[in-house]
């Protein structure tokens, strides 16, 4: 039944939590290179809004887990009603409380939200067991290791920048020798990440020989020649900000890219799972999702970015003037590597937490003037609640829901 | 996400490098009026005065307001301390041309002899390279931090700071003389004069003795 009450429901919510998820981190994507002025807050909001749909739509995942990461045992679930009501509650949940975290300006993972909300409503109807511990052990996990590694990883990659590019004798010189090296490693890192996250790829080494290792060289020849032809003849600081500055429109929209591929399963896969039953009456651990319903999907994160998006990198471009090319590129090109790296080692890493982490090192490295140590904080916080609140406020949902229905 | 303007807190560089623009225009108001009063023209001195009172009002207003921003929440390059402290030298600075001007004024038809005067000039000459330089200085120090702490860019610095040390020394040579030539003329110059030119050096060579502070605390900015 295409017309069943509650799909239609759910696919309200789904859309309201693709818009919250659009609103939410697509001034992440673009905010280095809105922040660096790099493109304008109008040009970031296009280009993210395209791009994010781009993603979802055609790189999205057409098969996705209802129990997104095995988080809770799906064996234990097999009343139909209560998957749909459960996925009612998470996708609410998970959208309430990431309008909380957007009012208050915090960079949650949407990620750890739809899992926040898929616990509460697991707990309400089966019991503390049906939570997969082990999982969530990896989730807590990740929460201190990815800024940690983001931090590390930041401090580590500006310094060399600076080191073999500002810091030389002949900044020019060095300039040209040196960008296209940093380029060409940057796209290696977002060639091989092209595989993975876009197109759902599984094996490293086969991303990075077909994807990275091409895209870094073609990089690095396009950068050295065009460095050769014309290089910015301004003072060596500028110019090596310039250089910068234009590889950071292009790494900004592959995050955007990435981020419609892999975080749409965020707002369809319950409304998928409720499609599937829907129409066909079961309940498994992996649905198809519908070519339309990633559409729709892509279409609320774009309606995101563009209607909450613009207002918000406004802000962010007429703010942030302390965020120069070089330092926004170590941020980007750290957060990838980290975020790349660790879903080789099947470590459990948030890209969000990272980047936060990556400024925070960058910071270290004595780049950036000032960092708000108190913003710092609150977004610590906001991390460890986002499990336990979106879990609470599923939970409430999910008990009047198996009340009134 | 809002959060980009939150974290990234506003860079104390920017205020710090206004605050010694204000110490700039004090500096250079107080060598016009200097310049006027060498001429005797008294009413157009007494207007730069003014001038430089207003100037280093501006500049207290903008220390409070930096004061009240760097605070210990923020995560900077630098030390808070060696910023405030800083701030404090830079500020002493427009407070030391700020006395000039006023010394300037509590007196009507001083009896200056002429080489006194030439000294007092040459003197408010040298304050406003010391003054200049500092905000050399500390546009210098913004661009240390831009390059991540280069050691071409903190060689440069040095340099400046150098340079503030050396019109410090300057300075302090005329003021010697300027003492030395006002005893021998005692016979000539009323109590009066004698204290009022005294002052005058004085304050004036404590703009340079200032602005060799401020530069003390840019080194210590630069030392890991």
């Amino acid at each position: 039944m295409l017309w069943d009450p509650w799909l239609l429901i759910t696919i309200a919510i789904g859309l309201f939590m693709a818009w919250a998820i659009g609103a939410n981190d697509a001034a992440n994507s673009m905010s280095t290179a809105v922040g660096a002025g790099a493109i304008t807050p109008r040009q970031a909001v296009i280009i993210a809004g395209v791009l994010e749909f781009t993603g979802a739509y055609f790189f999205g995942k057409t098969v996705t887990e209802t129990i997104r990461k095995g988080i809770i045992d799906p064996s234990k679930i097999n009343d139909p009603n209560v998957l749909i009501y459960g996925s009612v509650a998470a996708l609410l949940g998970a959208t309430l409380w990431l309008l909380i975290a957007t009012h208050y300006g915090l960079p949650v993972s949407t990620t750890h939200s739809i899992i926040g909300g898929i616990v509460g409503y697991g707990i309400v109807y089966a019991g503390l067991s049906v939570v997969n511990w082990s999982k969530m052990v990896q989730v807590i996990l990740s929460w201190i290791l990815s800024p940690i590694a983001g931090a590390i990883m930041a401090f580590i990659v500006f310094k060399a920048v600076t080191k073999t590019v500002l810091q030389s004798k002949d900044p020019i010189k060095s300039a040209k020798q040196w960008s296209p090296f940093w380029i060409g490693l940057a796209f290696v890192v977002i060639g091989t990440m092209f595989y993975i996250k876009v197109l759902h790829g599984k094996s490293l080494p086969a991303g990075i020989l077909k994807y990275g290792i091409p895209a870094g060289i073609l990089a690095f020849l396009v950068s050295f020649a065009l460095l050769q032809i014309r290089f910015p003849k301004v003072n060596p600081y500028l110019g090596a900000e310039a250089i910068f500055r234009r590889v950071q429109v292009i790494t900004s929209g592959y995050v955007a890219l990435a981020h419609g591929a892999n975080d749409v399963a965020n707002a369809v896969g319950p409304v998928a799972a409720v499609y599937t039953i829907a129409t066909m009456g079961l309940a498994g651990a992996k649905v198809p999702v519908p070519k339309w319903i990633l559409a729709l999907g892509g279409l609320g994160i774009a309606l995101g970015v563009l209607t909450y998006g613009y207002k918000v990198m406004e802000t962010v471009g007429k703010k942030i003037t302390e965020l120069t090319n070089t330092r926004g590129f170590s941020i980007d090109f750290s957060a990838a590597t980290v975020v790349l790296v660790a879903s080789w080692l099947g470590m459990p890493i948030s890209t969000t937490h990272t980047v936060v982490g990556a400024v925070i090192g960058v910071g270290l490295a004595r780049g950036i003037k000032a960092i708000n140590k108190d913003i710092v904080r609150d977004i610590i916080i906001s991390w460890f609640v986002t499990v336990p609140v979106a879990a609470i406020i599923s939970a409430v949902i999910f008990k009047a829901l198996m009340l009134v229905g | 996400m809002q959060v980009w303007t939150k974290l990234f807190a506003k860079s104390p560089f920017k205020p710090l490098i206004k605050h010694a623009e204000v110490v700039v225009q004090a500096v250079e108001t107080l060598e016009k009026a200097l310049e006027s009063w060498s001429k005797g023209d008294y009413e157009a001195m007494r207007r730069y005065a003014v001038e430089v009172d207003r100037l280093e009002d501006i500049a207290d207003t903008i220390k409070k307001e930096l004061r009240d921003s760097i605070t210990s929440k923020l995560l900077m390059p630098v030390q808070r301390s060696d910023i405030l402290e800083y701030l404090h030298m830079q500020d002493k600075i427009a407070d030391a041309a700020e006395d000039t001007a006023k010394w300037l004024l509590v007196k009507t038809n001083p009896n200056v002899p002429e080489d006194i005067r030439d000294l007092i000039l040459k003197m408010g000459k040298e304050s406003i390279k010391a003054a200049k330089l500092v905000f050399e200085a500390i546009r210098q120090m913004d661009i240390v931090v831009e390059s991540g702490f280069s050691e071409r860019e903190i060689e440069r610095e040095y340099e400046l700071i150098r340079e503030i040390e050396d019109v410090e020394n300057k300075i302090d040579g005329l003021d010697t003389k300027l003492m030395r030539l006002v005893f021998e003329n005692e016979d000539r110059l009323s109590w009066g004069d004698g204290l009022y030119i005294l002052n005058i050096a004085r304050t004036l060579s404590n703009i340079s003795d200032k602005a060799k502070d401020a530069a003390e605390r840019i080194r210590i900015m630069m030392n890991k």
